[in-house]
């Protein structure tokens, strides 16, 4: 545990110094809210019902550019295998990397949302089904991608090829998540979209450490 | 059982049996593809509400159905090849990916064509349809990222681990519309309680199946015979420049 805590002291160093495009990753996050009521006016009826797909979509490309870099730069110069030599099992690196990304990337994004989704014109007494979607799905977002982080280390390119097998694997953590808003708007009520979007955590949270780490040897053959 | 996995687990001796079985499936298919497009076309009865649009539904249903099963079976052989290192496993996921990208896309295309006579709309963001359509990107991603590496043994395992990571989409899938009351309609021949489908129209769905289950099979066959002799020819030229060197 004590090993663990340092790994994540560790990466939250790099992102605070700089190093790590963590920071972009979130102005990235703004800049894309700030595209919706720009792209398809300011009219606020129709911004009221993009607002919380608007959000999710933000959330999750921000968490998709900062993912292709979760692994990257250790892997490069060669730290991570240091690290494994050192005696941690590489599932427990995986683990603190994904959260030491969460709380850079995830936490600051479910932190912002209520702020932000008050300038895109949802209802501010929405921000608990908003915050809460967000909680749960952001980790989600981070399990998922990790995988194809650590395959992308492999292959020892990334950018587009990535984004193009992240991204369908985590449509259905969006499609949950804006479609708890939206239903909780429409008065359905958003919760049975919450308990799935609770269900996927844990189920990634097991899976992932196993096969991301598989990926990241494949690299090392 | 095992028996048949430890024989057929030495590739060339796979390559062997491939090339034995191909006619065997080729000729299976035809003959289930001939009579299931006779019964579908000309002896079973239309529809008493679609009429005569109905017919897509031969091609449509079992091209769905090898659409999540190409997946499934992707999914246990990943699971071999990633746990019990099974020599074959990872190529045979790595071929069938293909496949069921081609059985998702005619399953796209068929129900879209049925859906016009039928909903009146090409397309509609059901969680059927939607659900499919990401299981259709999950193909792609699979089949680009296996192809972006240079050793093909590499790119296999790769593949499956994605296989793995995607898996948890067919769920969503078969039970979507059980979960959500969309407009799509429910299962109606693989559920609990048995099928309520008439056994007129039955007949011609299985023998569709069926065929198009050979149709799978006898393409694999041939994808994997294409990647055998690709990394056998790889490791001839190998060994044939080594030699060279040596001297």
């Amino acid at each position: 545990m004590k090993k663990f805590n340092r790994l994540i002291i560790r990466d939250i160093h790099i992102v605070v110094k700089g190093a790590s495009d963590a920071g972009a990753a979130l102005l990235f996050y703004l800049l894309a809210i700030i595209m919706f009521p720009l792209s398809s006016g300011t009219d606020a009826t129709l911004l009221t019902s993009i607002a919380g797909g608007a959000i999710w979509v933000a959330a999750l490309f921000s968490s998709l550019l900062s993912l292709d870099r979760l692994f990257r730069s250790d892997f490069e110069d060669g730290s991570l295998e240091q690290i494994v030599l050192s005696g941690i099992s590489l599932e427990t690196i995986v683990l603190s990397k994904c959260f030491a990304h969460w709380l850079t990337n995830g936490l600051p994004i479910v932190i912002l949302s209520p702020i932000l989704s008050l300038i895109i014109g949802l209802d501010f007494s929405y921000w608990w089904i908003l915050g809460l979607s967000l909680l749960l799905g952001t980790p989600s977002l981070t399990l998922i991608g990790a995988t194809p982080a650590a395959l992308s280390c492999a292959i020892g390119k990334g950018g587009v090829l990535t984004a193009l097998i992240i991204l369908p694997l985590m449509l259905p953590v969006l499609i949950l998540g804006s479609g708890a808003i939206t239903a909780e708007i429409s008065g359905l009520g958003g919760i049975g979209h919450i308990y799935a979007l609770a269900a996927i955590l844990p189920l990634s949270l097991l899976a992932v450490p196993f096969l991301a780490s598989k990926a990241l040897r494949l690299g090392w053959e | 059982m095992t028996n048949i996995f430890n024989f057929l687990a030495n590739p060339s001796r796979f390559r062997l049996f491939s090339q034995k079985a191909y006619p065997y499936t080729l000729l299976i298919m035809s003959i289930f593809i001939s009579t299931g497009l006779w019964f579908s076309l000309f002896n079973s009865p239309p529809d008493y509400q679609q009429g005569e649009t109905v017919r897509i539904m031969y091609v449509h249903v079992p091209a769905a159905w090898m659409a999540m099963m190409i997946y499934f079976f992707m999914t246990i052989m990943s699971i071999f090849a990633l746990v019990w290192r099974h020599p074959l496993a990872d190529i045979l996921s790595k071929c069938s990916a293909p496949i069921g990208a081609g059985f998702t896309l005619v399953a796209l295309v068929t129900g879209s064509i049925w859906g016009k006579p039928t909903w009146g709309t090409w397309w509609v963001w059901d969680a059927r349809l939607t659900s499919v359509f990401i299981l259709f990107l999950i193909y792609m991603g699979h089949i680009t990222l296996v192809r972006a590496f240079e050793d093909e043994y590499k790119g296999a395992r790769a593949g499956a681990i994605l296989t793995l990571i995607g898996a948890f989409n067919l769920p969503i899938i078969k039970f979507s519309v059980d979960w959500w009351n969309t407009l799509h309609q429910p299962a109606s021949v693989l559920k609990l309680g048995g099928p309520s489908i008439h056994i007129e129209m039955m007949v011609p769905l299985i023998l569709m199946a069926l065929g198009f289950l050979f149709f799978y099979f006898s393409i694999l066959l041939i994808n994997l015979q294409t990647e055998l002799n690709i990394r056998k020819l790889k490791k001839l030229f190998i060994k044939k420049f080594s030699e060279k060197k040596s001297f």
